[in-house]
């Protein structure tokens, strides 16, 4: 019995990587492959087999629009060349596009700078969502202290990330300063983002604060590379 | 344009486990070293460039998701994308026409008892074309015929046997005759 069983196992893994099975007959033998560890093996030893054959074909340059495709599907940022995370589907999708993110992050950058810092007070930055105008995130620290800073992050309403993306939090420092990168952010209602002592006076001086949508593991440029949906300026209480 | 760069095994196992690792510029130098290849398979079962495009896009996503599920120990690197390939190829060509003769496996299926997972022996990595050559030639012609069909055209038992003028259950068996000369033929080689 075990060895017709064997046998049978081994005729159908043959088949399967062979290439002679239905549509439906496939999907079947699939979910039989995902519970049984012994078909798998089979299965792979056929393949061990059979697919040598393969190196037998001459090779066909495939066009140069698949690895794009690909590139574009795994969202991927390589080759770091200007323009490509704007052409992505991804971007056009979202509310706002990199053009707009920039005139966003300009209209930002030419707020009126904040009052000189005071020794006492908080800092406060309440960011609007750059496309509804309505309050989107509230920022608040001590500042004038003497190391990093706790920047307690309030997320108001329910804000959804996109799949394999993630939130940058930059800090928008005054003049022709480039925005500086605050690290990534949730969309848990409350957090803190710990900012180093190295940072702390230019943050407490900052015009501002700003998030934008970045791939997943932060922009790859160091600088805002996807649309930006919130900003806010800094506002001394 | 340059022809893709040949790597050895070691070197795409190497590229595949950094794509497990998300190194975007492993997984662009294993596209450059094997997408001629995988898109010649992919051509060759779908017949038509632009049904083969969508498959290497997709076999291409699959490599990169399931990177980190990939063992070197368990099958050779150009075995496994080929694998890949290959099915992404065959469900596509599958997917509009459904029926044919999958009863007979089905109930095939339906007789596997489920058994409890022994010890995965370790595989041995891909044999060499070489030695499958060498095993190929000890078939029948029909044989050789059909298993090709089959192979590098993705074509079902009943196209095979369209194809080949002969009856079905004829060309069935070749298949099957075939398959075990040549797991006869590859193990007694291995040993």
């Amino acid at each position: 019995m075990r060895i017709a069983d064997e046998g049978l196992r081994d005729r159908l893994a043959a088949e399967y990587v062979l290439g002679t099975m239905s549509a439906r007959a496939r999907r079947r033998f699939e979910v039989y492959l995902r519970g049984n560890p012994q078909l798998r093996a089979a299965v792979a030893r056929w393949e061990a087999r059979l697919c040598p054959m393969a190196d037998l074909l001459p090779g066909i340059e495939p066009p140069p629009r698949v690895w794009a495709a690909i590139r574009g599907r795994l969202k991927f940022d390589l080759p770091a060349r200007a323009g490509f995370w704007s052409s992505l589907a991804f971007w056009r999708m979202s509310a706002f596009g990199s053009a707009l993110a920039a005139v966003a992050l300009a209209i930002v950058l030419g707020l009126p700078k904040p009052e000189a810092p005071a020794p006492e007070g908080r800092m406060v930055v309440v960011m609007h969502d750059l496309a509804t105008n309505k309050p989107a995130m509230t920022a608040s620290w001590d500042p004038g202290t003497p190391g990093g800073r706790a920047v307690r992050l309030r997320v108001l309403g329910h804000a959804e990330m996109g799949p394999h993306t993630a939130w940058e939090l930059w800090m928008l420092p005054g003049g022709d300063g480039k925005p500086v990168s605050l690290g990534l952010i949730t969309t848990h209602e409350t957090q803190v983002v710990h900012v180093p002592a190295a940072l702390a006076a230019r943050l407490d001086a900052a015009r501002g604060l700003a998030m934008s949508v970045e791939p997943e593991g932060g922009s790859p440029t160091g600088l805002p590379s996807g649309p930006v949906l919130y900003a806010g300026s800094s506002v001394r209480t | 344009m340059s022809l893709p760069e040949a790597l050895a095994p070691d070197q795409l196992s190497e590229l595949i486990a950094r794509c497990a690792l998300r190194d975007q510029h492993a997984f662009a130098r294993l596209y450059e070293s094997c997408s001629a290849k995988l898109f010649a398979v992919a051509v060759r079962i779908t017949r038509r460039r632009d049904w083969a495009e969508e498959v290497l896009q997709e076999a291409f996503v699959n490599i990169w998701n399931h990177a980190g599920g990939y063992n070197s120990a368990r099958s050779a690197p150009m075995t496994w994308m080929t694998a890949i390939v290959r099915n992404r190829a065959l469900d596509w060509l599958r997917r509009p026409r459904e029926v044919e003769i999958g009863e007979e496996h089905e109930e095939l299926m339906a007789s596997i008892p489920d058994e409890s997972p022994g010890p995965e022996e370790l595989l041995r990595r891909s044999l060499e074309a070489g030695e499958l050559a060498q095993c190929m030639k000890g078939l029948t012609e029909e044989q050789q015929r059909s298993l090709s069909l089959a192979f590098f055209y993705g074509l079902s038992h009943g196209e095979a046997a369209e194809q080949m003028r002969k009856p079905l259950g004829t060309v069935k068996t070749w298949i099957r005759r075939g398959l075990e000369r040549l797991k006869a033929c590859l193990e007694a080689l291995d040993k």
